[in-house]
């Protein structure tokens, strides 16, 4: 079976722009997701989990280091992976959103090949 | 102090690094007049405090806006991009641009907070952020099209 994303972003350009990079990359999803916040994505969760989470860092509403904490509280969400993708990047965030249930950092500006590397460990 | 850590330099090179990566164009500092800005324009904004306390800018006409906007959608017409993608893209560029400056900063003067971007679109914009602070701007060229103007205003904070 295909694999599902959600991209996490309050930017709704940068949602298309992280969108047209993963195509970029060759990775291939059967079934995409949108949130402009934190408590936008956990609401599209409860209809559906996805496998793969890219998630933005400073949001309105709750950012992204919460989201990552709620939504390692979901037993439905245990498989999901969640790569952070922001322009914060120091190590002292990255090391603590990774504690907190993060599988990956990608800082902006990215590249369509930043993409294929934090991702395809998970595409199977 | 702040000053020899040369903040220009510094922003210019994060403006750099983010339209060479995500807007496929080139800049180099100019010392244009920035007559291209007068008229309708649309200034990023980002605020932030922590070690260092101001805010950062980027400047630049309509069409240079949606030019930015559409190289970094990957799309070829100007009719398909909206105003609110347009400040959007400019909202998102200073927040990059400001990213890569903190990493830089992290290493000498310590850690800054970021805001989330604002974005003013409007009329003859002037860019002149206050003046208790030091104020660094630098004109850039685009690709030779347009020029866009960066500042920053800062100060180190007494806390
Ligand atoms: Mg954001």
């Amino acid at each position: 079976m295909g694999k599902s994303l959600m991209i996490v972003d309050d930017s709704a350009t940068m949602r298309k722009i992280i969108m047209r990079t993963v195509r970029m990359s060759g990775l291939e999803f059967d079934r995409t997701e949108e949130a402009g916040n934190g408590v936008e994505a956990l609401e599209k969760l409860k209809g559906g989990v996805v496998d793969i989470i890219l998630c933005d860092i400073n949001m309105p509403e709750m950012c992204g280091t919460d989201l990552v904490k709620r939504v390692r509280q979901i037993p439905d969400c245990n498989g999901t992976k969640i790569i952070m993708v922001s322009t914060e990047s120091s190590q002292e965030l990255i090391d603590s959103v990774i504690a907190d249930g993060a599988n990956g950092f990608i800082c902006k500006p990215f590249t369509p090949e930043k993409f294929q590397e934090k991702l395809s460990p998970f595409m199977n | 102090m702040i000053e020899q850590l040369g903040i220009k330099e510094i922003v210019l090179e994060s403006a750099k690094e983010v339209f060479e990566t995500m807007i496929f164009m080139d800049i180099t500092e100019t010392a244009e007049p920035d007559s291209d800005i007068e008229g309708w324009a649309i200034l990023g904004l980002i605020t932030f405090r922590g070690a260092m306390e101001g805010c950062l800018a980027i400047c630049c006409s309509t069409p240079c806006a949606q030019t930015i906007s559409m190289n970094m959608l990957g799309i070829d017409s100007a009719e398909q991009v909206s105003e609110a993608d347009t400040c959007d893209a400019i909202g998102e560029v200073a927040n990059m641009i400001v990213g890569r400056v903190k990493k830089h900063l992290a290493e000498t003067v310590g850690n800054i907070e970021i805001s989330i971007p604002s974005v003013v679109n409007g009329r003859e914009i002037k860019n002149n952020l206050g003046n208790d602070a030091e104020l660094v701007t630098a004109k850039v060229n685009i690709e030779d099209k347009y020029v866009a103007k960066l500042s920053m205003l800062y100060r180190k904070s007494s806390k």
